[in-house]
């Protein structure tokens, strides 16, 4: 026989969880009075941004070199904008969205590197 | 995604995620937001592959200038930062500095456009178009696809701009906000990668 499941609570639900899965995706809110981290997040962003022009502009490091540290500087950058202006922990019940973002990001890395690395082979299509 | 709620832990919610309804239209965003960096990762792809294919054009050392560049990082990040206070604005539930604070943000979404379009009419101007080389046909279809997002977002902003003056915040309205403040920093942060890969990447030779 079926029997009607009483909703759990949100606190009842993280409880249960045995795997620490749902603790991963426990949303979290921004509440301030002040918007400190927006500001701290506009600083922190111009000065990664401009970081990374004066680094190229002033060729301080070999060609290779210098675009693995722009790039890395881009990815904190991608971070700092999700994590402080996009509130990605923000959700009722749990933050889902959380998932198909890691999801993405390794799809859209893995076909960017590999579309870099298999025309690497160009001597053998052309 | 939801969960069956407490009414008490409902009240201390914002009032776009207390709304059932409304909160599942964001997180149904977010899935969307997930497809379109499929959209820009194939075309960084296409770009990553056909940057050095100059076939007699421009390259990107001779091409690309750094100053209307930096004017636009600079009004994007910006704009990133002001949609962000209105957000903040919104969720104390002031009407006017939320309106304040869109208005501006599409102020500096028109500029960067503006800025945009200038230096791409630049660039056909000495016959750098999107048939000169294969470089120029994916750079143009990045950035383009880009400026593209950002021109809708600024429409997109008019129309809740009108409906804010018309209907203040209530959990409809504050939904539509949070989810173009959603859009509106994707697309800063497509355009920080644009900047990188694209631009600064161009002058490292």
């Amino acid at each position: 026989m079926s029997q009607v499941e009483q909703p759990l609570t949100i606190d009842e639900a993280y409880n249960q969880d045995n795997d620490r899965a749902l603790k991963f995706l426990r949303p979290r809110f921004h509440e301030e009075k002040f918007p400190t981290i927006q500001i701290l997040g506009y600083i922190g962003s111009l000065i990664l941004t401009f970081g990374a022009y004066f680094l190229v502009m002033d060729h301080v490091l070999p060609p290779v070199s210098l675009l693995a540290v722009i790039l890395a500087l881009a990815v904190m950058q991608g971070a700092l904008q999700i994590g402080v202006f996009m509130h990605v922990r923000e959700g009722r019940g749990l933050a889902w969205q959380i998932v198909p973002l890691y999801l993405v990001f390794l799809i859209a890395m893995g076909m960017v590197g590999m579309s870099i690395w298999i025309m690497l082979f160009k001597s053998g299509v052309s | 995604m939801s969960l069956p709620l407490a009414e008490e832990q409902v009240q201390k919610l914002p009032l776009e995620f207390a709304d059932e309804k409304e909160s599942v239209n964001i997180t149904g965003f977010w899935m969307f937001l997930v497809t379109d960096v499929l959209v820009f990762g194939s075309l960084f792809s296409t770009y990553a592959v056909m940057r050095h294919s100059y076939a007699m054009g421009p390259t990107a050392d001779q091409l690309f200038k750094m100053g209307p560049v930096m004017l636009e990082t600079l009004l994007l990040l910006t704009s990133s930062f002001t949609i962000g206070l209105g957000v903040f604005a919104m969720r104390k539930g002031q009407t006017r500095a939320l309106m304040f604070w869109l208005l501006l943000t599409m102020l500096l979404g028109a500029g960067f456009v503006t800025t945009e379009i200038h230096d791409f009419v630049s660039f056909a101007a000495i016959g750098a178009t999107w048939h000169t080389s294969a470089f120029l046909s994916a750079f143009d279809i990045l950035v383009g696809t880009h400026g593209a997002h950002v021109t809708f977002g600024i429409f997109w902003a008019l129309t809740l701009l009108l409906q804010l003056r018309k209907r203040g915040i209530t959990a409809r309205t504050a939904r539509k906000i949070y989810t173009f403040s959603l859009y509106w920093h994707f697309l800063d942060i497509v355009w920080i990668f644009i900047f990188t890969f694209v631009y600064l990447n161009g002058k490292i030779v």
